[in-house]
């Protein structure tokens, strides 16, 4: 079966690339489909849209998808909202704030549940990205549950993470505490048409002034009047890429060696339940135990 | 490993009329009770209808509608899932389907029509018992 949903992939199925998604998100032949997948192709671009609820992801993701369309670029959006622990049921609406273009085959819409918790994406998405660079998206635009929590596995996962604030009437800045800063590459004041934006702008550059801080572009966008796409994929572009897919690469380089390794002790069957026995007995001493353990593998 | 999987399902409400909040009760009950819900907002022409479903890879559509132009609308999305080889995908009918219209619907395609004020328990029952299409 997954022979035949790779080759359709290839010839670009948009039905076989739903299917692949809904197998990552099922956990159903994960390993396989990530190693066929491959890695993502260099070309392909992923973009995180993270901020509080509220603050207007879906809106600026949507409205962002169709600047990059109207630059000729393809584009997939994947986003995610929270799952019910309790029943695993989810409610995903984000499309609710997305263009409806059903002629056009440059994009595509996918909304992923999130397991609720400590995950500000979805489970696998790693493995999505791939399935998607495969199909030759050139834009992945990752839409998380909200910021907070698991932003640096989100960090790991985009090239570039944008993070929206909006201006607010408080003192207090809620992003502040949560040290959201810290995994922005680019810092989006949304919702620039509502008073204040001027004045949050300007105390999130102070804040980025302080000494010790990367240099982060600040910029301010209006979904509503469609102003500040250009500026804001300029600055997508001028921010360095995180090395999150070489990184992604050898950590699956050793986690396949992980792997190799407890097949093979899985394979000495009883020799390594003996090895623990007398170690148990304290015939052994730990040392003397794992050297012998190791030359059980190297047989 | 893999995981037991919730059932997709889209939930659009096709055609004219601006009230959702039928759509979004019974939304509400379907997450609560396992299902994961993805609705796509009002106003959905059933070119987008089918779009969305392709795209969701969903178990089922749920259409809703309010209008009165069901012996219309229905048939058309029926024929446009077919023709973007979606026909494994379950379709229902909620809405003020008038008694006479029920088996022409279901000689259709359509699984079950819900008239309004069907309990939740009824749907998540139906949608349970007939389990996943797709995905079966
Ligand atoms: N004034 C103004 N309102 C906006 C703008 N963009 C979005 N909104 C409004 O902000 C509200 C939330 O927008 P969403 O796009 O759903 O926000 P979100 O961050 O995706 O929300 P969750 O997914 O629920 O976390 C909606 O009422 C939008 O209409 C904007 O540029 N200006
Ligand atoms: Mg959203």
């Amino acid at each position: 079966m997954l022979d035949e949903l790779f080759e359709r992939l290839e010839k670009q199925d948009r039905l076989a690339l739903a299917r692949l998604l809904t197998l990552v998100a099922r956990e159903e032949q994960l390993d396989v489909i990530r190693s066929r997948a491959g890695k993502r192709p260099e070309k392909t671009r992923v973009v995180a849209i993270t901020g509080n609820a509220g603050v207007g992801k879906s809106t600026l993701v949507g409205k962002l998808a169709e600047y990059l369309r109207s630059q000729g670029q393809s584009v997939a959006i994947l986003a995610c909202d929270p799952q019910s622990p309790l029943t695993g049921g989810a409610l995903l609406g984000d499309r609710v704030r997305m263009p409806s273009r059903p002629d056009d085959p440059g994009i595509y819409i996918r909304s992923v549940a999130a397991a609720s918790g400590h995950q500000a994406v979805a489970e696998h998405v790693d493995v999505m990205i791939r399935v998607l660079g495969r199909y030759g998206f050139d834009v992945v635009l990752l839409e998380t549950v909200g910021a907070g929590q698991g932003d640096t596995a989100v960090s790991e996962l985009a090239d570039v993470v944008v993070l929206l604030v909006q201006p607010e009437s408080g003192d207090e800045l809620q992003w502040e505490k949560a040290g959201l800063l810290e995994v922005a590459d680019v810092v989006v004041v949304h919702k620039a048409d509502l008073a204040g934006a001027d004045r949050t702008e300007g105390q999130v550059k102070e804040l980025l002034s302080l000494p010790g801080c990367r240099k982060i572009a600040v910029l301010r966008v209006s979904s509503t009047k469609g102003e500040g796409f250009e500026a804001l994929w300029q600055a997508v572009l001028e921010s360095p890429r995180h090395a999150a897919a070489a990184d992604e690469d050898a950590r699956e380089l050793l986690r396949r060696a992980q792997e190799i390794l407890a097949e093979r002790f899985h394979r000495q069957g009883d020799r390594v339940g003996n090895v623990i026995d007398r170690w148990k007995r304290q015939e052994l001493d730990e040392a003397q135990a794992a050297d012998e353990l190791l030359q059980l593998l190297a047989r | 490993m893999s995981k037991q999987p919730s059932l997709r399902i889209v939930l659009a409400k096709v055609g004219l009329d601006g009230h959702d909040r039928g759509v979004k009760v019974v939304a509400r009950g379907l997450r609560d009770a396992g299902f994961h819900v993805i609705y796509p907002g009002l106003w959905q022409a059933p070119e987008a209808v089918i779009r969305t479903v392709a795209d969701e890879d969903a178990d089922w559509l749920g259409i809703s509608l309010l209008s009165g132009t069901h012996m219309t609308l229905v048939p058309r999305l029926i024929e446009q899932l077919r023709e973007a080889g979606l026909g494994h995908v379950g379709v229902l009918v909620g809405g003020i389907i008038p008694e006479a219209d029920i088996p022409k619907l279901t000689e259709l395609g359509v699984a079950r029509v819900f008239g309004p004020g069907t309990p939740m328990e009824d749907i998540v029952q139906f949608l349970r018992d007939s389990g996943s299409r797709t995905h079966a």
